[in-house]
């Protein structure tokens, strides 16, 4: 049989808390071992135990991460979704069955591959025989694909690193059901995995984490948080590096702690941390930037630093908890009441995530101001590859902060809110220096920082905030554009969304279209997106959410002569991108 | 001559602006105290931060102590503000002031939590049950049955914030009335002293909305039935025992974290501030009574502090330099080699 290599998607369907985690992150694993480029998506539920989960894993050696559009082979494990689960299959989908459900499998158009696995885990261990019982559809895969025994071994080694009798008996699992596949299910798999050269340096991590790395070697001085999901990777993250990496010579911690009361909280002690010349950072999700908004328009208008991560989820509400979305970004932007402008931080990849943690705290310092770190499920609790963190291009920036008298002296004319250099950003000191005291405040202020409710001192100090946050526009991360000579069709998009974007683009192609790309990396937005906008005869602007936030905040900020060049393509269902879904929409919305 | 403290400063050292208050508000008075016992002290005024919330209250820290840095944050919300800034630079002294509203409503949460913490703090509570910038609603600490100058009476239980803070464990408690100079001095001192979370509920008549006689909180209310639990003096560290007076009838000293002493002498009954449950009945009868307890109601010293707890370097945060505080390149490539090992 002529095989299709390394170009399929693998669907498990299991419930919660039975263990499949780990059987799918072997397969993910021993793919990846083998050079396939592969990639995983966990949709989970919010519950702990018993609700249906869905792994998603795409193997594609022209590096497509989306999720495929349609699911090649599909592992049934779940009761509870079982037909569900078989009625959605297209015809001659490879189907993995665990007999012991004892449910019908009435699909003649496909491949019905049964096993007993539960009955099989039963005979190497009966306590463990539900959690064992994955193992065998790792087996069942990885003879239907050829996986490597070698990968499978080293995939489960890393999965149960140091458990030696969960090793053994997992691989005895494995190669049980490798036994039983080949010999009652023989050759009738279509699809092949086959091993690439694996460049050596690569490996696979959540976003959360890289996040988590890139605050480390960003110096944080101060964490508050208050646990959400998706979000609280991050934190347990960095809480679990400090030991490692940011403990001085004396064994004394160089970055607290805090786990708050509530974001209320958190968020003030990000703004009580950056006050006092610290590094402070908080990480959440929309509900919690929701109640943090509060404190996001004292930051902006007294004028402290600090550092806000928001790993979005599906809103409004509580919305769907586990599920991914970009649905905060306008939020972000402009949260809290009155006119607010917040730097925001967009990062496309792990490699990204590692950079703008880092990044964050010296954008906060030199504008003094807050900093939202952007990112989502689907980017930080996926794994994803890297060939590495780069360790950071550039000294600490801490911005304008006047540590002597000298320095205060070599200032004419100072006062904390006194444009002296014309950027829109004054000097500042901190409290327990002595130098020029004053009491911070969120009422209006004059240029010495003296409650003032004087209408022109007000007006100007509007302005010249939004003068400071314009100038911080091409400092901040240019966009990543992918440009074709035509200058027909661009694409504006940003985040996440990188991950599907090569597959999108592609599609497009295939019907004809030259389309350029422009993956926006920070808000506000880089000059280079508006010149992006005007080499282009269309522009679409794509993103995970229902109104077209960045297409809103574009039409608002753009020239108007630029604005009916533009285009939305917004959609948002809770899952991570699929290709087409989104490609489909492009073409609808342009040749509609 | 012009009086020196102890670090050769004059008193107007410790001056702030201009108050904006009522003229005749028992908040000014506690500012006044505020510098008085600050400059007594002899804590250096750039070594404080003064730390508040929304209010009449809050808008103090703005009277005392302008050579301070300080923060008038939002409503309710300076305790975590406070926090932030503490674990960052554990070496500043946090003088914080918050009213009813701000404390017993709004901010109720994060007062709770700032006790939990033991976060090392002078917090001050100018409490006078309504809230004045909004012209007088009740609040949450009012007495039932107390009566503004307008409306009708309040019909609510009252949030007393000392026996909760008692309840939580709070290592310093305190109530005091902005009328009663000497006691509020010498408990102020006191708590600048300690070293954890230290609350004074200060009873703080507003002039304006509710200083009528049927308000329990109004300056003659609270006089005739101020029930005193011992009198206070404030010994100060730099000052040897052996030169202060002895009083005739009983007392007993509390050391104090910096060294300094609190000595109460007793009045009629004999109340010991390390007894909680103690504390609790105080405040609980002399409630029944409609009267105010006022004194030191409970200390619980040598608790680890929000920082201790966390084995922070020591040096404070904020002053490590980049060395200190960005992991060196090779460590880098020892996380990277770590993920690839995996």
């Amino acid at each position: 049989m002529d095989k299709i290599i390394n170009d399929f998607t693998i669907n498990v369907a299991t419930a919660n808390g039975t263990g499949s985690q780990s059987a799918n992150l072997i397969i993910l694993h021993s793919l990846f071992e083998m050079g396939v480029p592969v990639s995983g998506k966990n949709l989970f539920p919010s519950n702990i135990s018993g609700l249906p989960t869905w792994f998603i894993i795409r193997a594609s050696d022209r590096g497509y991460q989306a999720p495929g559009d349609e699911t090649n082979i599909q592992i049934m494990m779940n009761k509870d979704t079982w037909e569900k689960d078989l009625a959605s299959l297209d015809s001659g989908t490879i189907i993995i069955y665990n007999e012991d459900a004892k449910l019908p499998v009435d699909r003649d158009d496909c491949t019905c591959l049964g096993m007993p696995m539960t009955s099989m885990a039963r005979g190497i261990s009966p306590k463990m025989a539900r959690l064992m019982a994955n193992m065998y559809y790792v087996g069942g895969i990885a003879h239907l694909l050829g996986i490597e025994e070698d990968a499978i071994s080293s995939a489960v080694e890393q999965q149960f690193r140091g458990k030696e009798n969960a090793i053994s008996m997992n691989l005895q699992a494995i190669s049980e059901a490798r036994s039983y596949a080949s010999e009652n299910w023989g050759d009738v798999c279509k699809f092949a995995a086959v091993s690439r050269d694996k460049s050596s340096d690569t490996f696979l991590i959540e976003g959360n984490e890289a996040v988590a790395l890139g605050c480390i070697y960003g110096g944080i001085n101060m964490l508050s948080w208050y646990p959400i999901t998706p979000s609280s990777s991050v934190a347990e993250s960095i809480i679990n590096w400090i030991p490692k990496l940011r403990e001085d010579g004396d064994g004394g911690s160089t970055c607290a702690v805090v786990q708050a009361e509530d974001e209320l909280a958190a968020a003030g002690m990000v703004l009580g941390a950056g006050w006092a010349g610290g590094r402070g950072m908080t990480c959440t999700s929309g509900p919690g930037i929701s109640l943090m908004s509060e404190f996001i328009g004292l930051f902006y208008f007294a004028e402290v630093p600090g550092v806000i991560w928001d790993i979005n989820r599906t809103g409004p509400s509580t919305g769907l908890p586990t599920r991914t979305q970009q649905g905060d970004l306008s939020m972000c932007y402009e949260a809290s009441h009155g006119d607010t402008q917040h730097i925001v931080l967009i990062p496309g990849t792990v490699d990204e995530c590692f950079e703008f943690g880092w990044r964050a705290f010296d954008y906060a310092e030199r504008f003094q101001t807050l900093v939202f770190g952007f990112g989502d499920l689907d980017l930080g609790m996926n794994r994803w590859s890297t060939s590495g963190f780069e360790y950071p291009s550039q000294d600490m920036d801490r911005g304008k902060v006047i540590r002597t008298q000298e320095e205060m002296d070599s200032i004419p004319n100072f006062g904390r809110y006194r444009d002296v250099d014309g950027d829109g950003i004054a000097h500042r000191t901190l409290p327990g220096s002595g130098l020029a005291p004053i009491l911070y405040r969120g009422t209006g202020h004059d240029e010495d920082g003296i409650y003032s409710e004087d209408p022109q001192v007000y007006y100007e100090a509007m302005q010249r905030l939004k003068r400071k946050i314009d100038g911080s526009r091409d400092i901040l991360p240019a966009p990543v554009i992918r440009e074709e000579d035509e200058g027909e069709v661009g694409i504006i998009f940003y985040g996440s969304m990188e991950n599907s974007i090569v597959e999108i683009d592609d599609l497009l192609e295939e019907r004809g279209m030259s389309v350029s790309t422009c993956r926006v990396r920070a808000l506000p937005y880089h000059s280079e997106v508006e010149q992006f906008i005007e080499r282009h005869d269309r522009v679409v602007v794509m993103e995970i959410n229902r109104d077209g936030q960045l297409y809103g905040i574009l039409r608002k900020e753009l020239p108007t002569h630029l604005i009916p060049k533009l285009f939305s393509v917004a959609y948002s269902d809770g899952l991570p991108p699929k290709a087409r879904e989104y490609a489909n929409r492009v073409i609808e919305v342009l040749e509609g | 001559m012009v009086k020196l403290n102890v670090l050769n400063l004059e008193k107007s050292e410790y001056k702030g602006g201009k108050s904006s208050l009522c003229p005749g508000c028992g908040h000014d008075q506690i500012s006044n105290i505020i510098i008085q016992a600050a400059w007594e002290n002899g804590i250096k005024p750039e070594g404080i931060a003064k730390m508040s919330g929304i209010g009449c209250s809050s808008k103090t820290p703005a009277y005392f102590l302008a050579k301070s840095h300080g923060f008038n944050t939002v409503h309710g919300r300076m305790p975590s503000v406070t926090t932030g800034a503490n674990m960052v630079n554990k070496d500043l002294s946090f003088i914080a002031v918050s009213g009813d509203g701000d404390t017993a409503s709004i901010g109720i949460g994060q007062f709770i939590h700032a006790i939990r913490r033991n976060l090392d703090m002078v917090y001050i509570i100018e409490n006078n049950g309504v809230y004045g910038l909004t012209k007088g609603q009740y609040s949450a600490t009012v007495e039932k049955g107390s009566k503004k100058k307008k409306g009708t009476a309040n019909e609510q239980a009252p949030i007393d914030l000392c026996a909760m803070a008692v309840n939580l464990g709070c290592t310093f408690v305190a109530r005091s009335f902005s009328g009663s100079k000497k006691q509020l001095t010498a408990l102020l001192r006191a708590a600048m002293s300690h070293r954890g979370m230290a609350i004074i509920d200060v009873i703080s008549p507003c002039v304006t909305f509710a200083n009528n006689d049927e308000s329990y909180r109004s300056y003659n209310y609270v006089k005739t039935n101020d029930e005193v639990l011992h009198i206070v003096d404030y010994i100060p560290h730099f000052s040897p025992l052996s030169e202060v007076e002895v009083p005739e009838g009983e007392f007993s000293d509390i050391s104090l974290f910096d060294g300094s002493t609190l000595r109460l002498e007793t009045v009629s009954d004999d109340h010991d501030p390390r007894d909680a449950v103690a504390a609790l009945r105080a405040i609980h009868e002399a409630t029944q009574e409609g009267r105010h307890v006022t004194g030191l109601l409970y200390y619980n010293p040598d608790q680890p502090t929000a920082t201790d707890t966390l084995g922070l370097s020591d040096t404070p945060l904020m002053g490590l330099s980049e060395a200190e505080l960005r992991p060196s390149a090779e460590s880098l490539k020892e996380v990277n080699a770590g993920f690839r090992a995996r």
